[in-house]
C-alpha cells in the first residue's frame, strides 16, 4: 500500500536556454512502513524531487507534468492556497537540508513550535507541546530544556532532531529528510540515523531519505532509488540492489565509496563530472558519457525505467533504465574508462 | 620533518552571567611527521582537531609545548623569522565552496600567491604563468579550460582540486588537509584522496589529514599513522590499519562503530558499541576524560587519569583480541593507548564472503 504515489513527474526550471527539466518523468512509491533512500550526486535533481512532494518547487521552477497522490489528501499538484498549506506539515513532514541552520535564531524552540501550531490552526496548543515533549524525549533529548533553548545552545545533532520533532508533531504520516546527516560527524550521524529508524518504526511512517552518501543510507533504508541527471535509473529492495547493481551508475557509485575495510585500490572515483541542467544529454541515455558499458544505441534512445525480468520471470520490485544486459553489468567492466579523475 | 611535543591550547571565555570558563582545546599533543609521511587525526566535532591544524599552519598560537620544524623550535623565533617555516606548511580548506573568492578567476586566484613566491625565487611573469598551468595539470585539471573560469563554473571536486593547486603555489613540503573531502560528493571523494596520495608519492609532500570520517584516512597512503583525539587529548595512536582492525580504546571503538555498514556487502563487526551519553565539553573529571560516556568504564576510570602507554605494557593486554587482531602483538611499541582496560574489539564492518574465503 502506497502512502505517496508519484507518477510521471516532470519538474522544469526556466533558464536562458528555455525550460529545462531537472526531474524528468519520475515515478516513485513511498510505501507505509518502509524507508526509501534516494541517492544521487549533486545536481541530480533529488532535492528538486523532494521539494515537489510538497509542491514547493521555488521559482523559476514549475511542475510541468505528472501527479503526486498522497493518501488522504489527493493529488498534491492540484492543490493550492489553504489546502496546500495544510498538507505541508500536516500530512507530509519535511526536514530541510541543513535543518540545523533553518531554525530561527531569535526565538526559543518552544516559541517556534507554537508558531507552527498557530499557522496550522491547532486548537489544543497544550496538547501540541505535550506531543513535542514526548517526541523529543523518545529521541533522547531533554524535551523541556530543548523547548526553552535557542538554536545556538543546541549541537548539530540535537538541531537535526528538533527538525524531526517539528516534522512529526502534527501527526504527519509521511516523513521526508533532505540530507539529514551531511555536516554531522560520525557519532552524531549514527545516532540520528538510529533515531530516524526508531521514530519511523514507532509511528509506522513512510519515510524518504535523500542523500549523496550511499554508505549512510544502506545502514537503515528498506528500498533504494538511484537518481542521475534528473532520472531515476534504478530502484528496488536495498539489499538486492547493493548486492546486484544492474545499472552501471549504481555499480560505479557503490565502487566509489570510501570503505573502512577491504582493498583500497579496488575503489575508484567516478570518471567525469556529474551533469547539470544545461549539460545533461537531451537525447539518449543521460549516463552514457561516463559509462564503461555504453553501446551505440545509448546515444540515440533514452532507456525507459522498466521492471527487470530474467527470462519470463519478473524480479520482485526491481526496475532499471539501461540498454545493456543486466548480466553484462553484473559480471564485469569491459573497457574501464580511460581517464580516472575529472578532466575539465 | 615536523615534531610536536606536548602542544597545549587553552581558551578563556567570559560570559556575562556564567563567569570565566576555561576550554581546553588541546591538552598536550605529541606527534612526529617525517618527510613524505602521513599522519591522520580523527575525532568528533569539538575535539580540538581543527585547532591543531590551525596551530600547524601558524594561524593560531599555542600556549604550551614545542613545535619543531626541521630542528628549529618555532616559538622562540620572531614572527618574520617564523614566516619562512610556515610558508612550507600549507592548508587545504574544508569547504571548496567558500575557500575561493567568487569574484576572481582561477588565473588570478593562483596568480597572487605565485607572485608572492616569485619575490623569493625571482620568477618572471612567463614562468609564473607556466607554473600555474603546470600546477593545474598536476592536480588533474585542463589549464586552458580552467584558468579563465570563475569558481562557480566548476564542480565541487574541481574546486577542491583548485584549492589544492593554490596550496602548492608556494612550494610547500607539508599539506594540512582539514576535512578536505567532507563537503564534496561521495562519488568525487576518492578522486581527491588519490590526488593527495599521488602528491605524496610524486612530490614527496608530507600530509596531515584531519577528519571525522575514519574510512577516508585509509586512502591517503600507506605507512600512515592514525591519532585518535578526544577532548584535546590523543587517546590512541598506531598504524592506520592496525588501529582500525584492532582498536583498544573504547572511544576509538565507538568512533569506528559509527561508520555505516554497507548492508548486503558488509556485516557489522561482532563487538559494535556506542557511547552511553552525548559529549559534554564542560564535564570535569579527575579521571579518564571519556569515562562519563564509556560503555566499559570501571571504578578506577573515574579516579585516575590514564596516559598514553605502549600496548602490552599494562594489564589486560589485548587478551580479548580475536584472530583478526593477530598482528597487534607484533610491534607493541608502535601502538599506543590511554586506557586502563585496553581490549581489542572488532567493531568495523566485515566484507560478506571475506570471512568464508
Amino acid at each position: 500500500m502506497s502512502e505517496v504515489q508519484v507518477r510521471g513527474l516532470t519538474v522544469e526550471y526556466q533558464t536562458s536556454a528555455g525550460w529545462l527539466p531537472a526531474v524528468a518523468d519520475a515515478s516513485l512509491d513511498l510505501r507505509a512502513g518502509e524507508i526509501t533512500g534516494l541517492v544521487g550526486e549533486s545536481g541530480s535533481g533529488k532535492s528538486t524531487l523532494a521539494l515537489s512532494l510538497l509542491n514547493a518547487v521555488p521559482a523559476p521552477g514549475r511542475i510541468a507534468a505528472g501527479t503526486i497522490e498522497v493518501a488522504g489528501v489527493g493529488d498534491l499538484t492540484r492543490l493550492g492556497g489553504k489546502q496546500l498549506r495544510k498538507a505541508r506539515g500536516g500530512a507530509i513532514g519535511y526536514v530541510f537540508q541543513a535543518s540545523q541552520n533553518s531554525l530561527n535564531p531569535l526565538k526559543t524552540i518552544g516559541k517556534q513550535l507554537l508558531d507552527l501550531g498557530r499557522s496550522h490552526e491547532v486548537s489544543d496548543l497544550r496538547g501540541l507541546i505535550a506531543r513535542a515533549l514526548d517526541l523529543a524525549n523518545r529521541m533522547g533529548l531533554d524535551g523541556k530544556r530543548v523547548l526553552d533553548s535557542y538554536q545556538h545552545e543546541l549541537s548539530g545533532g540535537m538541531r537535526q532532531r528538533v527538525g524531526i520533532v517539528f516534522a512529526l508533531v502534527l501527526n504527519a504520516k509521511v516523513l521526508i529528510l533532505d540530507e539529514p546527516t551531511t555536516a554531522l560527524d560520525m557519532l552524531s550521524q549514527a545516532s540520528v540515523l538510529e533515531i530516524v529508524r526508531k521514530v519511523h518504526d514507532e509511528n509506522q511512517l513512510s519515510t524518504l531519505i535523500i542523500t549523496h552518501d550511499i554508505g549512510a543510507i544502506s545502514e537503515i533504508a528498506d528500498r533504494l532509488a538511484v537518481m542521475y541527471g534528473g532520472r531515476i535509473v534504478e530502484d528496488g529492495p536495498l539489499l538486492d540492489v547493493l548486492r546486484r547493481p544492474t545499472h552501471p551508475y549504481t555499480k560505479a557509485l557503490i565502487g566509489a565509496t570510501a570503505r573502512i575495510t577491504g582493498d583500497i585500490d579496488a575503489a575508484r572515483a567516478l570518471p567525469g563530472r556529474p551533469p547539470d541542467l544545461t549539460t545533461v544529454a537531451r537525447v539518449g541515455c543521460v549516463f552514457r558519457d561516463r559509462c564503461p558499458f555504453a553501446v551505440a544505441v545509448c546515444a540515440e534512445v533514452e532507456p525507459p525505467l522498466e521492471a527487470w525480468k530474467v527470462g519470463a520471470e519478473e524480479q520482485i520490485g526491481r526496475r532499471r533504465a539501461c540498454h545493456v544486459d543486466p548480466s553484462t553489468v553484473l559480471s564485469g567492466t569491459p573497457g574501464t574508462p580511460a581517464a580516472v579523475g575529472e578532466p575539465a | 620533518m615536523i615534531e610536536a611535543r606536548g602542544i597545549t591550547r587553552t581558551y578563556q571565555t567570559y560570559g556575562a552571567f556564567t563567569g570565566a570558563r576555561t576550554v581546553h582545546a588541546l591538552r598536550g599533543v605529541d606527534f612526529t611527521l617525517p618527510d613524505g609521511g602521513a599522519v591522520s587525526f580523527i575525532g568528533e566535532s569539538g575535539c580540538g582537531k581543527t585547532t591543531l591544524g590551525k596551530i600547524l599552519t601558524g594561524l593560531e598560537s599555542f600556549d604550551g609545548g614545542e613545535l619543531v620544524v626541521d630542528g628549529v623550535e618555532l616559538s622562540g623565533l620572531k614572527p618574520h623569522q617564523r614566516a619562512k617555516y610556515f610558508r612550507r606548511i600549507q592548508m587545504i580548506h574544508q569547504d571548496p565552496y567558500s575557500a575561493l573568492n567568487p569574484t576572481r578567476t582561477i588565473a588570478s586566484i593562483l596568480g597572487d600567491p605565485l607572485r608572492m613566491r616569485a619575490k623569493e625565487t625571482g620568477a618572471d611573469a612567463t614562468t609564473r604563468r607556466e607554473r600555474a598551468a603546470e600546477l593545474l595539470t598536476l592536480v588533474g585539471l585542463e589549464p586552458d579550460a580552467v584558468l579563465p573560469k570563475y569558481p562557480h563554473q566548476l564542480s565541487g571536486g574541481q574546486r577542491q582540486r583548485v584549492v589544492v593547486a593554490r596550496a602548492l603555489t608556494v612550494d610547500p613540503t607539508v599539506l594540512i588537509a582539514d576535512e578536505a573531502v567532507s563537503m564534496i560528493d561521495v562519488s568525487m571523494r576518492l578522486g581527491i584522496l588519490s590526488l593527495l596520495r599521488d602528491l605524496r608519492a610524486r612530490l614527496g609532500i608530507s600530509l596531515v589529514f584531519i577528519t571525522h570520517d575514519v574510512a577516508t584516512a585509509r586512502y591517503v597512503g600507506d605507512d600512515g599513522e592514525l591519532h585518535v583525539i578526544y577532548r584535546g587529548e590523543v587517546v590512541e595512536r598506531g598504524l592506520t590499519d592496525e588501529v582500525i582492525l584492532a582498536p583498544v580504546h573504547p572511544y576509538t571503538q565507538c568512533l569506528l562503530s559509527a561508520v555505516p555498514i554497507m548492508r548486503g556487502l558488509e556485516e557489522p563487526g561482532p563487538d559494535r558499541t556506542a557511547p552511553t551519553a552525548a559529549l559534554d565539553e564542560r564535564a570535569v573529571t579527575p579521571g579518564c576524560l571519556f569515562q562519563p560516556r564509556c560503555p566499559f568504564a570501571q571504578d578506577q576510570c573515574a579516579e585516575k587519569h590514564p596516559v598514553l602507554v605502549p600496548l602490552g605494557d599494562g594489564a589486560g593486554d589485548g587478551s580479548g583480541a580475536g584472530d583478526g587482531a593477530g598482528f597487534a602483538g607484533g610491534e607493541a611499541s608502535e601502538h599506543l593507548h590511554a586506557c586502563f582496560y585496553p581490549e581489542a574489539r572488532r567493531v568495523v564492518g566485515v566484507e560478506v564472503g571475506a570471512a568464508s574465503a
